[in-house]
């Protein structure tokens, strides 16, 4: 099977002139590989060998759906490939990473991307809020959950039209009306870069801090009373007693809310594409919308796919070097 | 015709007299050949008649037993060619869209009667309009053409019969259809590559000027005329600011340019104003050297045109958050809704002056074609020439049917093939097609005999002013033709995303924003392959 992969690869880069018209027999070669596999196993093995079917299709399964995609990902990230060039993919080294290197869109959306995650921070507290105060015996506190848990279920282009293009409309929109009454003379969400960036902000941390208000919810309930109790008694007013006791037991609560909450954000897309397009002069891009607009605007699938593979590589280091800082930050101090 | 079009004229000018008045003035021509022994001209005459009686102007949009109604009654031109039963066994694929139940979903109708005529059968795949593209590249880039009849627009031209995808049409096909009666723009070059032709056409499209006339006139805020060139219009433009919409009583705004990308389509915006200052009438050629591909989006004539939409936004003359307002909103909910004065669209904004409810505009329309220049650049003198000048832009130039090279090796079911197309784009069909809802707009000449209308029951003046700013534009001797080579909307797109940072303030000037595209069109070009699309552009443009 890989002898056949690998002849069909040279003759693909051009490196040989053997090999076939398609991958189809790659692919046949790799059924019957499979099927070969299974069959020596029970050969070799007898019983023990039969036993190894059962895990031998999710193998395949995995080399098919993952690893497979990935390789092929891989390939095509180094490829000049524009869907409508008459010659096809072709080997281009590594011209598409000199060309990132030096493409001011792209860092202008990775720039995006911080201001964007940074957002995260003041989403936390505000969830932290509304958390402990549904949390507390207010009224009609059951309505309240399930009232701020709305915007969670509604899809993020329903969110687009109903805000972005229906409340925040410059002209009838009622937030528009709004900020006329106030004294705003000439409201417009999207017209300058900072505005409209904080404006998609509040769209998304409007979607989404429900999600992180509900775990912190579940974590604030999982605490013994007796703890907030115990410190009343040691004499802890309400905010020592937050900061003391609270806030420390919510950590590994608040941490895991936080990661999940800058993986969401990471993704953010399309709220971006359906209400700005990444504008005004790419001030909301995010680098999923931007990618999406290389690949679908401009049939640029070779670049599309070396973008979304560095940024795939920059979310993982981001991601290993923050889950180790809050593995330290949530370790109990000895 | 466009839904919103028959919409309109149907519910506003048509009554049960009027359609009874009609209708008795479609019977009576219908029974003038047998009575008074007309030939085949007059035969024509009477079909064209009796398929505009199919269902009748006024009496609700026509369902699939009409469309098979008017499929069979429009055979004749498929008799003369084919014998009965002379595709029995032959298989066909039809790719195309279904969007709002109108293209292919009309073409099964209109087919039914070709198909059990002729023994073929075909096959459909249907596509949204958001899937057409991707798949139809895909099948490209990938050599799975799976389909032998396409429907397709001719800007895609360059990435189908560029790349040697399509079956050159045969003779008698062009006979069949009679291409002579296609409206100026669409004859050749369009259509055609290497002089060889694949298009039937079945569409027509172009930009055409809509105005506000409560604008206009003797002690009217745009002054006394309505503007004949952009430098008109941008005086009206920055004139009105600080005034009072004479309908609305809302701020006045003059012309309303579509600022924020739209998949490559908001480009054509921007076209429409450069055109006029840089589609000489001596060179057919307008955004590229059709030599070197060098891009002319950076020459003086586009960053003028670049300059004119940033002195508007610096002059405060458009609408708040025009920069993030959707092409289409500025359309269907800024014009219609009242705001704004000026506006270069596509046929169905002046159809839905009437029909949409949210349309305050309807009685105060007018329409006429893309505005003119005081100068024009000659790109091969490198200098502005002080004359006059219009060039009205052809956006898209409509829907054709292609059919595929899977059946170039198999003669009969070539043939059967190039009959089906040849069906769909038959004169006296696409007479019908144009006057009922269908997705496609007049594209021949025929099409705009305003007494075939009349006599159906449309209104007069409206089809006079609508339809005939369509055919000034379409027939215009200097008009700027699309060009149709592979990755064009890539091009566009590209553009779309630099101007929006010109017109955000990233770039400090209008040339530096041309430069900014030049440079990424170039980019393109050697991706795509420049000696292609040199050659390939050469073709489009019929040189």
């Amino acid at each position: 099977m890989l002898v056949v992969a690998a002849a069909q690869l040279l003759q693909m880069t051009g490196s040989a002139s053997f090999g076939f018209e398609n991958w189809r027999p790659t692919l046949y070669a790799y059924v019957l590989w499979t099927i070969c596999l299974c069959w020596g196993q029970v050969l070799m093995h007898g019983e023990h060998g039969k036993r190894t079917l059962f895990v031998l299709p999710a193998a395949m399964f995995v080399i098919s759906l993952t690893v497979f995609p990935l390789l092929f990902g891989l390939v095509i990230a180094f490829s000049d490939w524009n869907l409508s060039s008459t010659s096809g993919r072709q080997f281009n080294g590594l011209d598409n990473v000199r060309q990132m290197w030096a493409d001011p869109f792209y860092w202008n959306a990775m720039l995006n991307m911080v201001w964007y995650t940074l957002a995260i921070l003041i989403e936390y507290a505000i969830a932290f809020g509304l958390a402990l105060a549904l949390n507390a015996e207010i009224k009609a506190r059951k309505f309240f959950r399930v009232a701020f848990l709305l915007p969670l279920m509604l899809s993020p282009v329903a969110v687009s039209w109903m805000i972005g293009k229906s409340m925040l409309e410059a002209r009838f929109g009622p937030i528009a009306r709004l900020a006329r009454f106030l004294g705003w003379e000439d409201p417009s969400f999207f017209g300058s870069p900072m505005v409209a960036k904080i404006t998609i902000m509040l769209m998304d941390a409007w979607t989404f801090i429900p999600f992180m208000m509900i775990m912190i919810l579940a974590g604030l309930q999982a605490i013994p009373k007796e703890l907030n109790e115990a410190a009343k008694v040691d004499g802890a007013n309400g905010w020592r007693a937050f900061w003391e006791v609270t806030f420390p037991m919510m950590l590994p609560v608040s941490i895991t809310a936080i990661l999940i909450r800058i993986i969401f954000k990471l993704k953010l897309a399309d709220i971006v594409i359906a209400v700005t397009s990444g504008g005004p002069g790419g001030a909301t891009d995010t680098v999923t919308s931007f990618i999406f607009r290389e690949y679908r605007d401009r049939s640029n699938v070779g670049y599309g796919t070396l973008l979304a593979m560095v940024y795939l590589v920059i979310i993982i280091i981001a991601m290993t070097l923050l889950m180790k800082l809050a593995d330290r930050i949530a370790r109990p101090r000895t | 015709m466009k839904v919103e079009l028959y919409e309109a004229i149907t519910r506003a000018k048509m009554s049960r007299r009027n359609m009874l008045r009609g209708t008795a003035a479609l019977g009576a021509m219908a029974m003038m050949p047998k009575v008074m022994g007309f030939g085949a001209a007059a035969a024509q005459d009477s079909v064209r008649a009796q398929i505009l009686a199919i269902p009748g102007v006024g009496a609700g949009s026509p369902t699939d037993a009409d469309w098979q109604k008017v499929g069979e009654l429009c055979l004749g031109p498929t008799k003369a060619n084919v014998a009965e039963g002379e595709f029995a066994g032959v298989e066909l694929t039809f790719f195309g869209i279904n969007n709002n139940g109108l293209h292919n979903i009309l073409f099964r109708g209109l087919l039914k009667g070709w198909e059990t005529y002729t023994g073929a059968k075909i096959n459909w795949i249907d596509l949204a309009q958001a899937d057409y593209n991707p798949r139809l590249q895909q099948n490209i880039a990938t050599g799975t053409v799976d389909f032998d009849i396409l429907a397709m627009g001719a800007p895609l031209e360059g990435d189908t019969a560029g790349q040697g995808l399509l079956d050159e049409m045969p003779e008698w096909v062009a006979t069949q259809i009679e291409m002579d009666d296609y409206v100026n723009y669409l004859k050749a070059p369009v259509g055609t590559w290497g002089g060889k032709t694949y298009r039937i056409s079945i569409d027509g499209d172009c930009h055409t000027f809509a105005y506000r006339k409560d604008y206009f006139g003797e002690g009217a805020i745009g002054g006394a005329e309505v503007p004949k060139t952009w430098q008109q219009v941008n005086a009206v433009s920055k004139a009105v600011v600080g005034q009072t919409d004479p309908l609305t009583s809302l701020p006045a705004f003059g012309y309303l340019d579509p600022l924020k990308g739209w998949g490559g389509f908001g480009f054509y915006f921007l076209e429409n104003r450069a055109a006029a200052y840089a589609k000489h009438p001596s060179d057919p050629a307008w955004l590229f050297d059709p030599d070197t591909m060098k891009p002319r989006v950076n020459n003086p004539a586009w960053v003028q045109a670049i300059q004119d939409v940033m002195d508007l936004i610096a002059a405060n003359a458009y609408p708040a958050d025009q920069i993030n307002a959707d092409p289409g909103t500025t359309g269907f909910s800024q014009f219609l809704a009242g705001t704004g004065s000026m506006l270069m669209w596509w046929g169905d904004i002046g159809s839905n002056a009437r029909t949409s409810d949210t349309s305050v505009v309807g009685d105060v329309v007018g329409f006429g074609i893309n505005p003119g220049s005081d100068k024009v650049y000659n790109s091969k003198t490198a200098a502005w020439e002080e004359t006059y000048n219009e060039s009205p832009n052809m956006a898209y130039l409509g829907w054709g049917v292609y059919v595929t090279n899977r059946v170039s090796g198999d003669e009969k079911k070539r043939k059967a093939a190039w009959s089906a197309a040849a069906h769909l784009g038959g004169k006296d069909l696409s007479l019908w097609m144009s006057a009922y809802p269908s997705g496609f707009q007049p594209y021949r000449n025929s099409h705009f005999q305003y007494e075939e209308w009349t006599a159906a029951g449309y209104d007069k003046e409206f089809v006079e002013d609508y339809l005939g700013s369509n055919l000034d534009s379409y027939n215009h001797p200097n008009a700027a033709i699309e060009p149709r080579i592979p990755g064009i909307f890539q091009y566009y797109s590209v553009a779309e995303d630099e101007l929006a940072k010109g017109y955000a303030g990233t770039y400090k000037s209008a040339q530096e924003t041309a430069d900014a595209i030049a440079a990424a069109w170039e980019k393109i070009t050697d991706q795509i392959g420049r000696d292609s699309q040199i050659a390939l552009y050469k073709a489009s443009l019929g040189l």
